[in-house]
């Protein structure tokens, strides 16, 4: 008898553990509508989302620049982090002697250890300088920022893409190689294909890290409030514009900050439902 | 299929190559500012006149943003086209302070009053409201021991003082306000808490408007501002200057210029000087 409430106790307790992240979740999403949401509405959606100018001290608040800043550097970030990270993890799996993998391995579990504060300094000391040789102007924008976050997402999609290229079964590639076909041949026309979901899920899951990366980014991009016009131009994204205000912010200002974390929450939600789309369809 | 995607991404890259020429035109001025609501921007804005015709902060919006100084120093360091402002007690020799209107940015000075961009640390307080111990910590403060620390950490001192000789008080004293006066009120509070062993303080980074009206309300004893007072706090609070912040104007010390009219500085920011040529 005491055996079966103890279960129930435990199992009680199981459940309020899980209930912990769920109320978290369920609490920030209350707190950001409740606070975002009557801000844009005085600010005006079309006038919020659509405004090209954000001057908080004469109570001008547009972020298109902002979000426009937030994709660009995300773009960019999966233009430079896509194909390494690819190409990476294919060598891991399939090229890379023992040795050697047991050297990369642990690196690219430390470049994911990495406190972003830390690559925001790397950014600023090495990637800024070396752009502004390349392109003039300051070197702060969005190609350092993408340079930079290229990086970062780096070990994500390494990652997700090395378990899904181990999870194709071996007779796929074994039955490429018999047919004639060369090794890189089946590699890239038969293994990856067939890894194609967990592929795209560690993409999805690379470009949320990187349009919620904050500190770094304001590091490096400029954080001017205005749409660039070349990839050497500054920008500012999403998630600086708050970093870089919050702490003054007062009345309708904070508002539309937390407004601004109200469209970053919307764009990570909508990631999210492709990556739950892409991993269903994976499961298939 | 496989040609007309290398094709493409060739076009992109030339592209991309060719952005980069166009962007290279060696001396225009990289504007470097700090964010909107900082204090040292605020100070910077008012002290100089870059404003538009309603008096609101006008710093061209195209001026790269920091959310620090020692960002800003890092960045005119790297950049030997760049243009920034900080207080003059961050200043390293990595960069170069420019001589405003021909007046160098000294302590000796802002103290004659001579350099045009300096702005008051400010402590507030209701009349009357001041415990003893309130009172000891300012009289501190104010002594020749608090001002040394203030001229240590780089900022300027007002008053000469008599050295301090501690009291002997005991309780809480709470501050709020300005980040910007926060560092070095945080030394003062230590040094005073190490010669009164049983005070606690309590400084809270809230920005110097939060601060002064933490104190307007009562809720802290001392408010602190990195700015003059507006007209209606000053009229609900005292106001004590307790040390001066010069703001100097830093470039890189690759750059040919080593003094600037306060005017040009007004027009760099404006966004209506472009390239470092158009100053001579």
């Amino acid at each position: 008898m005491s055996q079966r409430i103890r279960e129930l106790l435990m199992k009680l307790l199981f459940l309020l553990c899980a209930c912990v992240s769920v109320a978290a979740v369920v609490m920030i999403c209350a707190f950001i509508f409740v606070n975002g949401v009557p801000a844009i509405a005085e600010i005006g959606l079309f006038k919020f989302l659509g405004g090209l100018r954000w001057e908080p001290s004469k109570e001008i608040f547009g972020i298109l620049p902002m979000i426009v800043g937030s994709i660009y550097v995300t773009a960019g970030a999966v233009l430079v982090g896509v194909p390494v990270g690819i190409l990476t993890a294919v060598f891991l799996v399939k090229y890379c002697p023992d040795k050697l993998y047991r050297l990369i391995k642990p690196a690219i579990e430390l470049l994911a250890g990495i406190p972003s504060i830390v690559y925001g300094f790397f950014g600023l000391v090495v990637i800024v300088p070396l752009v502004q040789r390349l392109g003039g102007g300051s070197g702060k924008g969005i190609l350092s920022a993408s340079l930079m976050l290229g990086i970062m997402i780096l070990p994500t999609i390494i990652n997700t893409t090395e378990a899904a290229l181990r999870a194709v079964p071996e007779n796929f590639y074994e039955g490429s190689l018999a047919l004639g076909a060369t090794k890189e041949r089946s590699i890239f026309r038969v293994v990856l294909p067939a890894a194609n979901s967990g592929v795209l899920a560690g993409i999805i899951l690379g470009v949320g890290r990187a349009i919620g990366e904050t500190m770094a980014v304001v590091m490096v991009a400029g954080n001017q409030t205005v749409i660039p016009s070349s990839v050497f131009g500054g920008v500012r994204t999403l998630t600086a514009n708050i970093v870089l205000e919050m702490s003054y912010a007062a009345g309708l200002h904070r508002g539309a900050l937390i407004g601004t974390a109200v469209v970053l929450f919307v764009f990570i939600l909508i990631i999210n439902l492709c990556f739950s789309a892409v991993k269903r369809r994976g499961d298939k | 299929m496989k040609k007309i995607v290398s094709l493409l991404m060739a076009a992109v890259i030339s592209a991309g190559l060719f952005t980069g020429c166009g962007a290279k035109t060696n001396d225009s001025i990289t504007v470097v500012s700090r964010e909107d609501g900082s204090g040292t921007r605020s100070a910077f804005v008012e002290l100089l006149g870059i404003v538009d015709a309603d008096g609101g902060d006008a710093i061209v919006d195209t001026a790269e943003v920091s959310n620090s100084t020692s960002v800003v120093i890092t960045t005119v360091k790297g950049n030997k086209n760049a243009i920034g402002y900080a207080s003059l007690g961050a200043v390293t020799g990595d960069v170069k302070a420019l001589k405003i209107d021909g007046v160098a940015a000294t302590v000796d000075n802002i103290k004659n009053g001579s350099y045009p961009i300096a702005r008051p640390f400010n402590v507030a307080y209701k009349n009357g409201a001041l415990s003893e111990l309130d009172e000891d910590f300012l009289a501190f403060i104010m002594s020749a021991d608090g001002q040394t620390i203030i001229n240590d950490k780089g900022y300027i001192s007002v008053s000469e003082g008599e050295p301090y000789a501690p009291a002997g008080l005991s309780g809480k004293i709470t501050l709020a306000g300005s980040t910007s006066v926060a560092p070095v009120m945080d030394v003062l509070a230590d040094k005073y808490k190490e010669l009164n062993p049983g005070v606690t303080i309590e400084i809270q980074q809230s920005g110097s408007s939060a601060g002064i009206t933490s104190a307007i309300e009562g809720v802290c004893a001392f408010g602190m501002a990195s700015r003059e007072l507006k007209p209606d706090e000053a009229a609900a609070l005292e106001c004590v200057t307790i040390a001066m912040d010069g703001i100097a104007v830093i470039v890189n010390n690759e750059n040919g210029v080593s003094d600037i009219k306060s005017e040009q500085i007004k027009n760099i920011y404006l966004g209506s000087i472009k390239n470092w040529s158009e100053i001579g």
